[in-house]
């Protein structure tokens, strides 16, 4: 397990959007797995000097994603992304609400539709490539 | 019984016939890390210092543990944990002779191990005179003076004004050290809002002696928000966007703040305007200089744009 989180307060994101993108993405990437525990509370609040109840705040966000579960009294844990249920339709249409800013800045900079699809699908590559490189 | 460490009711302080604390209602809720906000004069001092009873009120009161702030009694102030910016400390003393002065506030509950082991951490000796200290070095041993007392109640006026980031972090680090202790709370006055964001639960912004904003830290970042507009023509009805505050504008393109509104509503407005409109992230610090600046933008520093 490895999972390394930085935060930089003062900028424009919200602190406990910082920290819960940083997990959800060592998440993606394979950094850690289902079953692994995150960092208690405590521990990581101390260790990033901020308020426990943003990261408490992180943690709560993860779990309404469903990435990630609390067990009371035995801390917060991964779960497998291959056993959840992903045809919740909220969070594809958030997830496709993304995309579509993202298609509206690329036809912006005037990449042709095909263009972007090409980009589209060379990043996911780039990304999954990424991840065998990192894991063991 | 309510679980308000303080509470303040209309408290509202004048200096000759200026207010500098208008019709104060705050409360602060026990384990609550509260942050007061406001520009150089907007009142926070003398808020604390009512606070504690160390000025007398205009008119209103304040409570802190239930008990009424012109007349705590010792019992009570010695939950109390109070740090001014500035750190003013008996410069004859030692550091130890600190310590055993201190002590004697606080009978009960004095944590000689903690502050040995503060001390230690900033590689103080205590026998070192508090007059052959530098700022941050009797910044840090009055730190170690409060938080070795176990404060219920902390309150801090500025606390890191003037401190290297070094000191800076170590108020910090102590400030997340006190709030994990069970049911203790934090009222504090800061100007560096990066480290706002990191410790705040909720925050209380005062201009010019009136509170402007009494939410959680959570809302303030959520319900300050920036919206790049850009129109079809040149004249742009800006007094009509709902919730406005603040608006720099160029030709066709308007960058305006708005204070609670909808999204929906933004982006219905845009659409009454032909207007194509983008959400502009902000830092706290965009949010805060927005929310008490002037409503319409102009700097000091500024120079025409060229047309």
């Amino acid at each position: 397990m490895a999972l390394w989180v930085q935060i930089s307060p003062g900028s424009k994101e919200p602190l406990y959007v910082q920290i819960a993108s940083q997990i959800s993405r060592a998440i993606a990437l394979g950094h850690l797995r289902p079953g692994d525990k995150l960092p208690p509370v405590r521990k990581l609040a101390e260790e990033l000097v901020i308020n426990p109840n943003t990261v408490a705040r992180a943690y709560l966000e993860l779990e309404q994603q469903g990435f990630v579960a609390s067990k009371t009294g035995s801390g917060t844990f991964v779960l497998d992304p291959a056993l959840q249920d992903n045809k919740d339709l909220a969070q594809l249409n958030l997830l496709g609400q993304r995309i579509d800013t993202l298609i509206v800045q690329g036809l912006n900079l005037g990449l042709t539709p095909e263009k972007l699809i090409e980009f589209f699908e060379n990043r996911v590559r780039r990304f999954l490539s990424e991840q065998n490189k990192r894991s063991p | 019984m309510n679980d308000f460490v303080l509470q303040t009711f209309q408290l509202t302080k004048y200096y000759h016939k200026t207010p500098a604390l208008d019709h104060l209602n705050l409360c602060v809720p026990k384990g609550c890390v509260y942050g007061l906000l406001g520009r150089n004069g907007s009142g926070k001092t003398t808020a604390i210092k009512l606070i504690l009873g160390l000025l007398a009120p205009t008119a209103g009161r304040a409570e802190v543990f239930g008990h009424p702030s012109d007349n705590l009694p010792p019992s009570l102030r010695s939950r109390i944990g109070y740090i001014t910016e500035g750190h003013h400390l008996e410069r004859w003393m030692t550091i130890r002779e600190l310590e055993h002065f201190q002590k004697a506030f606080y009978p009960d509950q004095w944590d000689r191990r903690f502050f040995a082991e503060m001390l230690d951490y900033f590689e103080l000796s205590p026998k070192r005179k508090i007059k052959t200290l530098s700022n941050g070095q009797r910044a840090q041993v009055n730190l170690a003076l409060t938080l070795a007392a176990n404060p219920e109640l902390l309150i801090m006026d500025d606390p890191m004004l003037g401190l290297d980031a070094a000191v800076r972090r170590q108020f910090l680090e102590g400030m997340v050290h006190l709030i994990q202790k069970e049911g203790r709370t934090i009222l504090f006055s800061s100007h560096i809002l990066s480290d706002v964001e990191r410790v705040a639960d909720r925050i209380a912004v005062i201009d010019k002696g009136v509170l402007r904003a009494d939410c959680t830290l959570e809302e303030f970042r959520m319900q300050i928000r920036k919206y790049l507009f850009e129109f079809p023509q040149p004249n742009i009805p800006v007094d009509t966007l709902p919730g406005l505050i603040y608006s720099k504008r160029n030709q066709q393109m308007l960058e305006a703040t708005v204070v609670k509104t909808p999204e929906e509503a933004i982006y219905e407005w845009a659409r009454r305007h032909q207007a194509a409109v983008e959400p502009v992230p902000m830092s706290i610090e965009d949010q805060f200089i927005e929310f008490t600046g002037p409503k319409q933008a102009r700097k000091l520093f500024s120079w025409e744009m060229p047309v």
